[in-house]
């Protein structure tokens, strides 16, 4: 490749506005390892918030835009993981108050219609145990909304500690609000 | 003080099954489980109950969850996006930077980019040797970057693009071009209908009639032919004018490699042998709505 090749690589990109520069970046790659990671739990997460579907995944697509310029501006890197949860939560209850117009119970109404009529996707369960899970599911929604936050984020593998920093709550109140849920989920499951 | 032989409250079993007592309240409460049936029972009924939930949790939500193919490629395509944007940002800022005082030097650096550039262009202009011929020609329904990156009208508007005439977006290349580009792509003998002499990034897409954004694409190909690609300009139109896209990300992705924004754009790994209007296919299927228009909502 002659040097001039190398020169008017160098310079097309601002002769035409930039738009060739296709060649991802070492940021780029890691965000979209992280997305493939992490798409799932967050999206469950904001699920479990109360957003309707489209809406989630848009505020899991503003959680990564976020996480690229949070990664080029060198912020830290300290428990991405937490960092992720920490800003769905934030974007995800933005999200929430900006559908507020929408009736709340027609969706979870709606939610659980669609949770009944799922076929259970693990042939060893039995009838008794989607009557267990439906009754769980009541409980969890019965629960006060930080509670059920704390429930759904440490069922998807976060420790106590960054579910305080999620939430913005103590230690001491993550590990009283688990057990408090835990002990409604225990009456409900009959123990 | 607590030691191995107090029976255990439910959250402290609970921090213990998670894992968040220290190490010695941790051993102690191991010592008092192996000991007392009561509070390993509760442990036992507690484990079983957290097991529960988290089943029903993932089982409630993982059959809602659409597959992240299309999100993936969406956040991939805003990312690229994301990076070029603050490519330019970053360019203007220089070129500001060198004409804010003295635009002489700004008109200077002007001139030399030009210069360097035509002089590329002029390089690249002599016809080619047989044997780079047949390189271009490897995967003959891509175009040679080297010969054809692609060029844009500057400051290009999405509005411009949208209320284009249709003899615009179909534009034919002038005589001259289109012999120009036969010559730098070393083809002599061409036979009418072999051939389209089409613009890399269509007039549609904001693309110009510059000999850098042309290039002779075969008809002739079993697969990603022609036709093929007039149907993923008239898609990438349709998805940039109901702002389902963004125009420099639709320029970006037919010029890198237009066979992969087919594949993209129409969730496809093959064409679809539709010449016409594809309207049931939608890139943003998984929401139904457009998201970008959304932003800031």
């Amino acid at each position: 490749m002659s040097s001039l090749d190398s020169i008017g690589e160098l310079l097309f990109p601002t002769l035409a506005d930039a738009a060739f520069s296709a060649k991802p970046s070492e940021i780029e790659r890691e965000v979209m390892e992280l997305y493939e990671h992490f798409r799932d739990p967050l999206l469950r997460y904001a699920l479990s918030l109360g957003i309707p579907l489209h809406d989630a995944e848009e505020v899991i697509q503003e959680v990564f835009l976020s996480l690229f310029r949070h990664l080029q501006l060198r912020r830290s890197r300290a428990n991405l993981r937490g960092w992720l949860f920490r800003v769905t939560h934030n974007l995800g209850l933005k999200q929430l108050y900006a559908n507020q117009r929408l009736d709340a119970k027609t969706i979870s109404d709606g939610t659980i219609a669609k949770e009944q009529s799922d076929p259970s996707p693990n042939p060893e369960e039995e009838l008794s145990s989607a009557q267990r899970r439906h009754r769980l599911i009541a409980v969890v929604r019965a629960l006060p909304e930080a509670d059920q936050c704390c429930l759904v984020l440490r069922a998807e593998g976060l420790r106590y500690r960054e579910i305080a920093a999620v939430l913005g709550m103590s230690l001491g109140a993550v590990s009283i609000s688990l057990t408090r849920s835990l002990a409604r989920l225990l009456r409900a499951d009959g123990r | 003080m607590p030691d191995q032989d107090v029976h255990l409250s439910d959250q402290e079993m609970l921090l213990a099954a998670d894992g968040e007592l220290s190490t010695r309240r941790a051993a102690q409460v191991r010592a008092h489980l192996v000991s007392c049936w009561g509070c390993r029972g509760r442990m036992g009924e507690i484990e079983g109950t957290i097991a529960a939930f988290a089943r029903t949790h993932r089982q409630t939500l993982d059959p809602q969850l659409p597959s992240i193919s299309g999100p993936h490629a969406l956040l991939q395509s805003r990312l690229a996006e994301l990076a070029s944007k603050q490519e330019v940002t970053s360019w203007r800022r220089f070129l500001n930077l060198i004409s804010v005082r003295r635009p002489a030097v700004f008109i200077g650096a002007a001139v030399f980019i030009v210069a360097v550039a035509s002089s590329f262009l002029v390089h690249h202009s002599t016809p080619r040797g047989p044997d780079s011929v047949a390189a271009a020609f490897e995967p003959d329904v891509l175009p040679d970057r080297s010969l054809t990156p692609g060029a844009t009208r500057r400051g290009t508007a999405v509005s411009d693009v949208c209320s284009m005439a249709h003899e615009e977006v179909v534009a034919e290349v002038s005589t001259s071009l289109r012999q120009e580009v036969f010559r730098r792509y070393g083809i002599m003998n061409a036979q009418a209908g072999d051939y389209e002499i089409d613009y890399l990034i269509a007039p549609g897409l904001g693309g110009v009639e510059a000999i850098g954004n042309l290039w002779p694409e075969p008809y002739t190909s079993r697969t990603w032919n022609a036709h093929v690609k007039d149907d993923l300009e008239e898609r990438l139109h349709e998805m940039v004018c109901d702002g389902d896209l963004d125009l420099s990300a639709a320029q970006r992705d037919i010029a890198t490699d237009w066979i992969a924004a087919y594949k993209k754009y129409f969730r496809t790994d093959r064409p679809l042998g539709l010449h016409s209007h594809v309207g049931t296919v939608s890139f943003l299927s998984f929401g139904g709505a457009n998201p970008m228009s959304r932003q800031g909502a």
